[in-house]
């Protein structure tokens, strides 16, 4: 008999949030259905800026980093952990990649699914969509690297972003275009991975639909100023899964509208998440440890909730020319703007985008304290959390908490130590408060 | 002034020496990461390139408050000298978009150490047409930049001047490396990386000069390295430093060539002189320096995959007569640690033996990887 698994994911607060699990199991179900029928299914990153495409094309996306989580949450890593380093892949890489390319080697291995992996298995792809970014590496040495246990077409899409001293004026034309050429040139690999034609008209109501999806789910998050607050950290979390892998469908924007009618009737009627809220937090841009969830409840237990974070954070709403129609150019501007959305205001003080960001959520979600999680596994957001640390310092003395771990490799997690500092840090905050309030 | 390796020797013990004379002179000093920044722009604007590294017998004191223990240890170790004002003599720096490491070094950088100029460039991750045109667009931002900074213009007469002058230079490495190919070789890999430290370590024109003195100097070596057994290529990240080939060279082998940052990575191709110097730039340092973090797309099975990344070191195998590989690679370099599985199944399957060290920087224990680096020579034999 196997013993009870421990608890690993929080309690959350709303019943939209709850639902999640449910969406996720849909979304494998559907990747199995369409493995059945012969339907392309594609690999692909969370926050590609590219979702619409795929979804116009017809193509079934997978999320591996989503499923490399879901094995964390279900103490289901370290089996493909383990295969990934005995295949050479060694154990500081991102550990995203070293679960799914162990989980693809195993499948090779067994010539099948892994016994009684998560969801029923990881379906083999019919193709794999990486990205070139600004950030993450791994987004196109992953997929490289799982060709030798994949051998499926791939694409690696060209996504750049200025730095922050750039000037926006100076180069904002030639990032739009190659962006908007890069874009082109994914569709004409999926066009000619599944012999269909792009129906520009589907893209252009794909990309509406994803813009009011995000807009939505942008107010549902505004309304989480309130005090007490209404919704947490724990059920954000999950609830960022329809809007970084299921955008472009009514479903997420149903999933949001409903959202935010949740978090509007808690508001009016003040429903907390806990009952006596005496902390209000900040998770910054750090990447969750998928184990070890339940850490949003002892906060909890502590008087501490987290009403924002900036991870998995709703883009902001921007503005788009009016000239600008096709949905390619459209996307393309839409992203440049978002990811740019700080630069002119960090560029004026001589800081980092995330921490003008952090600034105003600070302000505007009346925040008592900054928590930051250092995935050990990832360099691509976790190193350069020290010079945040240093850069909010200089306008403001919230406290600041950095905890240690993972997001998937549970062996980089202490909970005992993670709970010895948090109780610190709490008394820390509690100081910072009354100071601030005498 | 000393010529060929003792001036060599002299730079390599004191790399910044040189710089900072020209510095006294007037000249202002640029320095750059990694072999993807284009330094022909940097000359051809008459300042001087100086490529920055790290220090590999200095501990790092300072950088722990600055920069995550989990980034990568040489980007760490350069950011800990110029914190401690190692590089204060330097005018500006320059960082391309080479892999997070760098990207997040930038902004770190910029904050902490004040320099008059700072420019990041960059670099597309893809080969497709839009990322050439893209790239193409980035390095004009970069002249215009530069020409701001300086206050003189870059004319495309200057940019070839500066094109042909870093191209006779790399003509000087690949020459300097043919002295490599007989058996015994006329010269060490830990000669050869002092050369290249040095070489990087001075403005171009007299680095060019310098090569040539130390090629006629080694052409009339009476003879070379002692004969070993085991002829080694050493594949991997930046290794700016002789401890680790010198401690291979010790145990029994000789390093014959490398596929190295510090080594030919920066050297093994040449700009095509054109009427569009930039363009020309942009096509060969992203099609033609062979870096992991540039993805080739490669369709067909996996072997033509491995063939159409790799095929370039077997050849550098068959070319200088190598038996055996060493894949060095620091902790914590993403890119490189992604493509080692991959490197290592091409390579075995040519028939190359495969000794995959992670390494450190600085390293810490010589001996511990002196240990393994004796067993595999052992079993090479």
């Amino acid at each position: 008999m196997e013993p009870p698994k421990e608890k690993t994911s929080a309690e959350k607060s709303t019943e939209v949030a709850k639902r999640i699990r449910r969406l996720v199991k849909e979304m494998a179900a559907e990747a199995h259905e369409a493995k059945a029928k012969g339907t392309p299914i594609a690999y692909f990153f969370i926050v590609s800026f590219y979702d619409e495409i795929i979804r116009a094309m017809g193509i079934v996306p997978w999320g591996t980093e989503n499923y490399a989580g879901l094995c964390a949450v279900k103490m289901d890593a370290e089996r493909f952990l383990l295969k990934a380093e005995a295949e050479g892949y060694p154990n500081y890489l991102c550990s995203y990649a070293t679960c799914i390319l162990g989980f693809d080697a195993m499948r090779r291995e067994l010539g099948g699914m892994p016994p009684g992996a998560p969801d029923g298995g990881l379906e083999y792809p019919s193709m794999m969509l990486g990205t070139g970014m600004m950030i993450c590496d791994p987004r196109y040495k992953w997929y490289q690297a799982a060709q030798r246990y994949n051998n499926v077409p791939m694409h690696i899409h060209g996504l750049l972003t200025p730095t922050t001293d750039a000037n926006l004026q100076e180069v904002q034309d030639y990032y739009i275009k190659y962006n908007t050429e890069e874009l082109k040139g994914l569709v004409d690999f999926l066009e000619r991975q599944t012999g269909r034609k792009m129906d520009w008209d589907q893209l252009s109501h794909v990309t509406d639909l994803a813009e009011r999806t995000q807009r939505v789910w942008w107010e549902a998050y505004q309304l989480r100023k309130a005090i007490p607050a209404p919704m947490p950290t724990e059920d954000a979390v999950n609830t960022m899964v329809p809007g970084w892998f299921m955008m472009g469908t009514q479903l997420a924007l149903d999933f949001y509208q409903e959202l935010y009618n949740e978090v509007k009737y808690r508001v009016d009627h003040k429903i907390g998440v806990i009952s006596d809220e005496k902390y209000r937090l900040m998770w910054g841009m750090s990447l969750p440890p998928w184990y070890g969830l339940v850490l949003f409840n002892y906060f909890e237990s502590l008087g501490a909730v987290f009403p924002i974070e900036v991870v998995y954070h709703p883009p902001p709403p921007v503005d788009i020319p009016p000239r600008i129609s096709h949905p390619l150019e459209r996307i393309a501007w839409r992203t440049f703007n978002q990811l740019t959305h700080w630069h002119e205001k960090a560029r004026k003080h001589g800081t980092d985008p995330f921490v003008e960001w952090f600034l105003e959520l600070i302000e505007d979600y009346k925040i008592d304290g900054v928590v930051l999680h250092q995935a050990m596994t990832c360099r691509t957001i976790h190193t350069g959390q020290l010079h945040q640390i240093r850069m909010l310092r200089k306008y403001s003395d919230i406290p600041v908490l950095l905890l240690e771990g993972d997001i998937v490799d549970v062996r980089n997690y202490n909970e005992a130590a993670t709970h010895d500092k948090i109780d610190a840090f709490i008394e820390v905050v509690d100081a910072y408060k009354k100071r601030k309030h005498s | 002034m000393v010529q060929g390796l003792a001036r060599v020797e002299q730079i390599y013990q004191d790399r910044g020496q040189r710089v900072k004379e020209l510095k006294a002179e007037g000249r202002k000093v640029v320095g750059y990461f990694c072999s993807l920044t284009p330094v022909e722009v940097i000359t051809a604007v008459d300042l001087v390139p100086y490529r920055i590294m790290g220090n590999m017998r200095q501990p790092i004191t300072h950088t722990d408050a600055y920069l995550e223990t989990i980034a990568c240890p040489f980007t760490r170790s350069c950011l800990d000298i110029a914190l401690k004002g190692g590089y204060d003599f330097l005018d500006g720096f320059v960082m391309p978009h080479a892999c997070d490491n760098i990207v997040k070094l930038y902004d770190i950088w910029g904050y902490n150490i004040k320099h008059s100029y700072a420019h990041f460039v960059n670099v597309p991750h893809t080969l497709s047409p839009a990322s050439f045109e893209f790239f193409e667009a980035e390095l004009e931002t970069f002249r215009r930049s530069l020409e701001r900074f300086s206050g003189r213009e870059i004319t495309t007469e200057k940019l070839t001047r500066s094109i042909q002058l870093h191209n006779e230079q790399r003509a000087l490495v690949r020459t300097l490396y043919q002295l490599r190919k007989q058996d015994p070789p006329l010269l060490s890999g830990a000669e050869v990386t002092k050369v290249i430290v040095a070489v990087m370590s001075t403005p171009v024109t007299e680095a060019n000069e310098l090569l040539r003195g130390v090629i006629k100097e080694v052409k009339e070596r009476s003879k070379g390295c002692q004969k070993k057994p085991a002829r080694l290529m050493v594949c991997g990240t930046g290794n700016d430093d002789i401890t680790f080939i010198e401690m291979v060279e010790e145990s029994g082998a000789n390093v014959v060539i490398d596929d190295l940052c510090f080594g030919t990575k920066p050297y093994w191709y040449e700009v095509e002189v054109s009427d569009n110097p930039l363009a020309s730039i942009a096509r060969s340092y992203l099609e033609k320096i062979n870096c992991p973090r540039t993805y080739r797309q490669s369709p067909g099975s996996h072997q033509e995959d491995l063939e159409k990344r790799f095929g370039y070191l077997y050849d550098f195998a068959k070319e200088f007569k190598v038996n055996g590989v060493i894949l060095y690679i620091l902790r914590y370099c993403d890119t490189h640690a992604l493509d080692a599985p991959d490197v290592k199944e091409y390579l075995v399957g040519k028939g190359l033996p495969v000794l995959e060290i992670e390494g450190d920087y600085p390293t810490p224990s010589p001996i511990r990887l002196k240990t393994r680096v004796q067993a595999f020579l052992e079993m090479m034999s």
